[in-house]
């Protein structure tokens, strides 16, 4: 149905075997946080649900300790 | 006898007094019987966000197996401890001994910049050898490898 051709989704994460999601991966992490600092869907992403969860605690936790912004609109 | 995962942050102004509560709190966890697997101090670092109008802060990571009754007095000292600005405590199954990937962040960083730095100085040294003719001052080779990188201006943004 739809003319436009979509990149087919995959999830990172079960395809390098990733264990746990470490809070302290900055750099993973970021690649899953919108601009305005939200944890973007698992259905934008195509995160596995088991990888979707670890990764919200993940971000949380990150973001308590001041590693990630909870907004941009911060200060 | 659980692992533990402890993160806390110091306010900056009391940086000078990380060394003495790292030791502290190592020797709340060893007299119980427990041992400490990992201990990083990340040093000072920008806050994603304000805290108490405070903009960094220094940060310590334990790894540590201990007893319930330690953890416990910990968690109260970081209470009571008006420098801890805040504190995290997650249990783990497993003790971690490699290297967390904040530490290291930051030593690649550390190492770029040196290599950069090295880079400059020896430019400069080259600049100063050929203007003025004279027997540059060789340094001792630096630990840090030469190796071949693409990135050097790679700013970080935390």
């Amino acid at each position: 149905m739809s003319r436009f051709f979509r990149r087919r989704k995959f999830c990172r994460f079960t395809a390098e075997g990733v264990t746990e999601i470490d809070y302290k991966d900055l750099d993973t992490l970021k690649q899953y946080v919108s601009e305005t600092g939200k944890i973007v869907p698992s259905r934008i992403t195509g995160t596995k649900a088991k990888y979707q969860r670890q990764l919200a605690t993940a971000v949380k936790r990150a973001r308590y300790l001041a590693l990630l912004p909870y907004t941009d609109a911060h200060n | 006898m659980r692992h533990y995962e402890v993160v806390f942050m110091v306010h900056p102004d009391q940086s000078e007094q990380v060394p003495g509560m790292i030791e502290r709190y190592s020797n709340v966890i060893t007299k119980d019987g427990g041992t400490v697997h990992r201990l990083e101090d990340w040093g000072r670092r920008q806050l994603a966000y304000h805290i108490n109008k405070i903009h960094k802060a220094h940060y310590v990571l334990m790894n540590v197996e201990a007893s319930n009754e330690a953890m416990e007095e910990l968690t109260t000292t970081f209470r009571y401890n008006d420098a801890v600005i805040r504190n995290l405590v997650i249990r783990r199954d497993e003790p971690t001994l490699e290297e967390s990937l904040i530490m290291k962040a930051e030593r690649e960083d550390k190492e770029r910049k040196a290599r950069y730095q090295e880079r400059q100085d020896n430019d400069a040294r080259r600049a100063a050898a050929e203007t003025a003719k004279a027997p540059a001052e060789e340094d001792a080779p630096e630990p840090v490898a030469e190796a071949p990188e693409a990135a050097t201006e790679e700013t970080t943004e935390e």
